[in-house]
């Protein structure tokens, strides 16, 4: 077990910034995943920890050490594949002694250490199978059991639940999550998709074109999301933002949305980090967190599209740049073509700044 | 993702398995139609074979005057094959032919590999030097064949170079001396098809899963190690299929080497395609050349059965 410090970590390839001046503090045993779009800089920062790339600048320390010219067959470091390259030709066994026999351990150690870890993955029975025909969530475990023999300080997975259907994903994810729990290790885990990253990880660096966008626990980015990009892409559907301008009502301060009216009155710590802004904000909300107004203090938009899935319904409302999205628990009983009056429930509301794109920060 | 693909196909073959009356006439109708198709395809490759098998238990030859169809009449029960067991220069030149092929073939392999394993990573010139590798392979082998002719002529470059590095003057009679002249034969052939052999070696090597190199890397395998326990493993279809290639070439070796020496001195390179040809040109025996023929197409085919077991139980495992 380690911590993992990246410092102003820097990748360029050529003209390219892959990753720009890094700074991440990986707890010992923390989850922590690497969360943002594809070209994002975050299977980069990985392998750069993994040792297959040497960083441009900056320093990679595994607790005191640091892991500058150490080659990747030593940097103790267990490294999960989105295919898992697992050995297809050798059996489950051969796999996970690969390790060790690589090392020269003895055979009687191999025999010991292969036992203890197929037992506590639940191999022992598929131990003398050729590895070409596992299931994934058994190829998963072999790829996390080859690794875990060797004891590493640190585990890294690269989006190893991409290639997986979606209804075998939710078991894989409570499957790592359980091993994660079990093995106590500091892992590191890369994803675009945000669901693993908010049910599986302690904390979640979120990462756009290169650049670290802000860090915290799932919850924290969920509901105060530093800036923009993170809003959007947090949250399925992602966060509503409105263009508008702070002004004066007597109700309190409000947000003009031009031709939508103006919002409901800000909260009052909001409300004070906003007075005296003079340009352009963006007013956001969750779309969990809109309620029908029935007294009509709201925004009212036109219905142009509604998802009924199950037990949840999306709305879609309005067009182009003012349309949002509302999610209800139950169907709302609206169709397309009427008008609703929505409210964003008062606590859910951020506002960011238009031209920065930053959270204004209440209090 | 072989895994998933695997699984998928097995349900595949399940499902068909479900409905084995459909699938069965689908087979039936399919075969009826494709059988005079067949049944021509059948006659193509089996006639030759027949009639080698036919005039192999015959005196027959063209001079005799009979059509070949003819040849019962000079029916000589099996004596072209009691004859080819007590054959002392048949024997010979079938050795002759094995010593080839075991000093060629692993040759040829080992350099081809080691070529390979090379032109994998990146080099400077690494396009040149592959143009310049493959081209002994575009080389008409009777062009091959006068090419080493001359080089190995006692007043040859070969001897030029030889006496450059030894400071005396060389002047071997390369093609002259028994031994000498098999192995300036094996020397050219090695050259003619090693560039094949890393080809195929280099297609193979391209295609080992990277993932699984890196995985074995960060597991802390050396590259020998990997090469060992993950590359080699990993190309043994394409190994068998190269060998088998080159195992069957090889055994025919005929053109460069007849240029070069003629089967000669007397019969020191005289292998089975140059008795055979000898026979057939010189000797006019063709009963007798069919019952050669045909004995050697049996120990191919064994060679080439062997090969064909082994890369059907290699493919059942995808890489």
């Amino acid at each position: 077990m380690s911590t993992i410090q990246l410092k102003h970590l820097t990748k360029t390839f050529g003209d390219f910034t892959a990753l720009k001046t890094m700074d991440l503090d990986i707890a010992d045993g923390e989850f922590m995943a690497l969360l943002g779009p594809s070209g994002c800089g975050k299977s980069t920062t990985m392998n750069m920890i993994a040792g297959m790339e040497e960083p441009t600048s900056g320093k990679i320390l595994f607790g005191e050490r640091d892991m500058a010219g150490v080659p990747m067959g030593r940097r103790g470091v267990g490294f999960v594949f989105q295919n898992y390259a697992i050995f297809t030709h050798m059996t489950v066994r051969q796999n996970l002694a690969y390790g060790p026999r690589m090392r020269g351990a003895a055979k009687a150690e191999i025999d010991r250490r292969v036992g203890a870890v197929a037992e506590l993955l639940q191999l022992t029975p598929l131990l003398d199978r050729r590895a070409d025909r596992l299931s994934v969530n058994i190829l998963q475990r072999v790829a996390i059991g080859r690794s875990a023999i060797m004891e590493p300080a640190i585990f890294l997975l690269d989006e190893p639940l991409s290639n997986v259907d979606a209804a075998f994903r939710a078991v894989m994810r409570t499957e790592l999550k359980q091993l994660q729990r079990q093995f106590r290790q500091t892992m590191v885990y890369v994803t675009h998709d945000q669901l693993e990253a908010m049910t599986m990880a302690d904390r979640i660096a979120v990462m756009d074109h290169g650049v670290l966008q802000q860090v915290g626990t799932p919850l924290e980015v969920y509901n105060n999301p530093a800036n923009v990009f993170v809003a959007r892409f947090i949250g399925a559907p992602g966060m509503n933002l409105l263009k508008g301008r702070p002004a004066e009502s007597d109700r309190g301060l409000v947000v003009d949305l031009g031709p939508l009216g103006v919002t409901p009155p800000l909260p009052d710590d909001l409300a004070a980090s906003l007075r005296g802004a003079r340009g352009e904000v963006l007013y956001g909300f969750r779309p969990e967190e809109v309620t029908l107004a029935q007294d009509g203090r709201g925004l009212a938009m036109p219905v142009t599209f509604v998802e009924r899935i199950g037990a949840r319904t999306v709305v879609h409302l309005g067009r182009g740049e003012g349309a949002v999205k509302a999610v209800f628990d139950n169907d709302v009983g609206l169709s397309i073509g009427q008008t609703a009056v929505v409210a964003p429930a008062a606590s859910s509301v951020r506002v960011f700044d238009a031209a920065s794109g930053v959270a204004m920060r209440a209090g | 993702m072989s895994a998933v693909t695997a699984t998928i196909s097995e349900d595949e073959t399940g499902a068909a398995r479900g409905r084995p009356a459909l699938r069965d006439e689908g087979t039936r109708l399919g075969f009826r139609l494709t059988l005079p198709a067949q049944i021509l395809v059948l006659f193509i490759s089996a006639f030759p074979l027949l009639m080698q098998l036919y005039i192999s238990v015959t005196d027959w030859s063209p001079l005799s005057g009979l059509g070949w169809w003819n040849a019962w009449d000079m029916w000589n029960s099996f004596a072209n094959y009691t004859d080819l067991a007590a054959d002392a220069r048949f024997w010979s030149a079938l050795k002759r032919t094995v010593i080839v092929m075991i000093v060629c073939v692993p040759a040829e392999f080992l350099l081809g590999l080691a070529l390979a394993t090379l032109f994998a990573d990146d080099f400077p010139g690494k396009r040149i030097f592959y143009s310049i590798l493959l081209m002994p392979m575009m080389v008409v082998p009777a062009v091959a064949g006068y090419m080493f002719f001359m080089l190995f002529q006692s007043g040859g470059p070969v001897n030029d170079i030889l006496s450059v590095l030894s400071g005396t003057r060389v002047t071997v009679a390369w093609l002259s001396d028994p031994t000498l002249a098999l192995i300036a034969v094996m020397i050219a052939d090695i050259w003619q098809w090693t560039p094949l052999m890393f080809l195929i070696l280099l297609a193979g090597l391209v295609g080992v899963p990277e993932d699984q190199v890196k995985a074995a890397t960060l597991l802390g395998a050396n590259s020998w190690q990997r090469f060992i326990t993950i590359v080699l493993p990993k190309m043994k279809t394409i190994i068998i299929i190269a060998l088998a290639i080159r195992v069957i070439e090889n055994f025919k070796i005929f053109d460069t080497l007849y240029i070069m020496t003629g089967g000669g001195p007397g019969v020191a390179t005289e292998t089975i395609s140059v008795y055979i040809y000898k026979v057939t040109t010189q000797d006019l025996i063709w009963g007798y050349v069919a019952a050669i023929a045909l004995a050697i197409l049996v120990v191919l085919s064994i060679v080439a059965v062997f090969a064909m077991k082994r890369m059907a139980r290699a493919r059942q495992v995808p890489a």
